[in-house]
């Protein structure tokens, strides 16, 4: 199934923005995203802690509604879907 | 005229509180005086610096050493003598948070920190006023209008503050973002058009892009888990 995985602020930096992934059924959300920012250390360090798990503040939406990353292991994604992981900003 | 003469007079009449006299409080504060809000409350604890320059532009460079509240005030009355400038040089905190923000109708969030808006966004619940939040690093800005009894509150959206580290800014990005705010304060004032009401507005300046994403409140939110949602104050 094709799935749209979009990284914003920072972690679309360092892991590139907008990508399209052939992802294999039932895949979760955490997977997807895991598996997306392996690509860069310093990327996959900024969005997931030492055990893998999302850090905290992440912001995980899919389809544009708010996904709790305590959830994100278990949701599984569909053909079509639409994830976005961003970090909030702080500065003013 | 937009709003009318009806609209001018609600401006006239309002109080606004603008926590931060910084990048984002710079143009709020400036475009809140043009558009005649009555009175504006601005708060900041800070000195400039010439660092500050690029963004910050109540600031001036004959300003740098100066408190950030005496050039504030100084430009503020400058550029529209007609409302009531108010300025407290302090930081903003649990014991001075009720008072500071007093009857204003409004909290602008232009804050640089997550446990200041946290609790901007506590008063705002408790006294039933909006919260205007702005957030920005380097070319990314975010901005979202927190309605108490309404809307997911900040701690819904944000449960968890990213963590600390000292800002890259390109000035243009609060003035951006600056203006959404500004922007949202206005319509609310004069009761017009649509409010960024559970809606989290991101702006990516590298791609010129802006997006949005829907907001919900978090039936479990330490703030106003349940409460807010019927309208009571935490």
């Amino acid at each position: 199934m094709k799935v749209t995985l979009r990284f914003f602020a920072r972690f679309g930096e360092l892991l590139g923005k907008d990508r399209v992934v052939d992802a294999p059924e039932n895949t979760s959300l955490a997977d997807l995203v895991r598996s997306a920012a392996s690509q860069n250390s310093e990327g996959y360090g900024s969005i997931f802690d030492g055990q893998g798990k999302f850090r905290d503040f992440v912001i995980v939406m899919r389809n544009g509604k708010r996904v709790s990353v305590a959830v994100a292991d278990r949701t599984t994604l569909s053909e079509g879907d639409e994830v976005a992981v961003f970090p909030p900003v702080a500065g003013g | 005229m937009l709003f009318g003469e009806e609209g001018q007079e609600r401006l006239k009449d309002a109080t606004i509180f603008i926590a931060g006299a910084g990048g984002l409080g710079s143009p709020i504060s400036i475009y809140l005086a043009v558009a005649g809000a009555g009175r504006l409350i601005l708060v900041d604890k800070d000195t400039v610096e010439r660092t500050n320059l690029n963004r910050q532009i109540l600031h001036h460079d004959r300003d740098i050493g100066r408190k950030k509240t005496a050039s504030a005030e100084e430009r503020l009355r400058a550029i529209n003598p007609d409302i009531a400038v108010e300025v407290v040089d302090t930081t903003i905190d649990e014991t001075n948070v009720h008072e500071l923000v007093g009857d204003a109708d409004g909290i602008v969030d232009a804050m640089d920190n997550f446990p200041t808006r946290y609790l901007l966004n506590r008063i705002a619940l408790e006294k039933k006023i909006p919260l205007f939040h702005g957030a920005i690093r380097g070319l990314y800005g975010q901005a979202t209008t927190v309605l108490p009894g309404k809307t997911a509150c900040l701690q819904c959206t944000f449960p968890h503050p990213p963590p600390k580290e000292v800002f890259p800014v390109v000035g243009v990005t609060p003035g951006f973002i600056g203006m959404v705010q500004a922007t949202e304060v206005v319509k609310y004032l004069v009761g017009t058009g649509e409010l960024l009401a559970n809606r989290l507005l991101l702006w990516d300046g590298e791609r010129a892009v802006v997006e949005e994403v829907t907001l919900e409140q978090n039936p479990s939110c330490e703030v106003c888990g349940g409460k807010n949602q019927h309208g009571d104050a935490p």
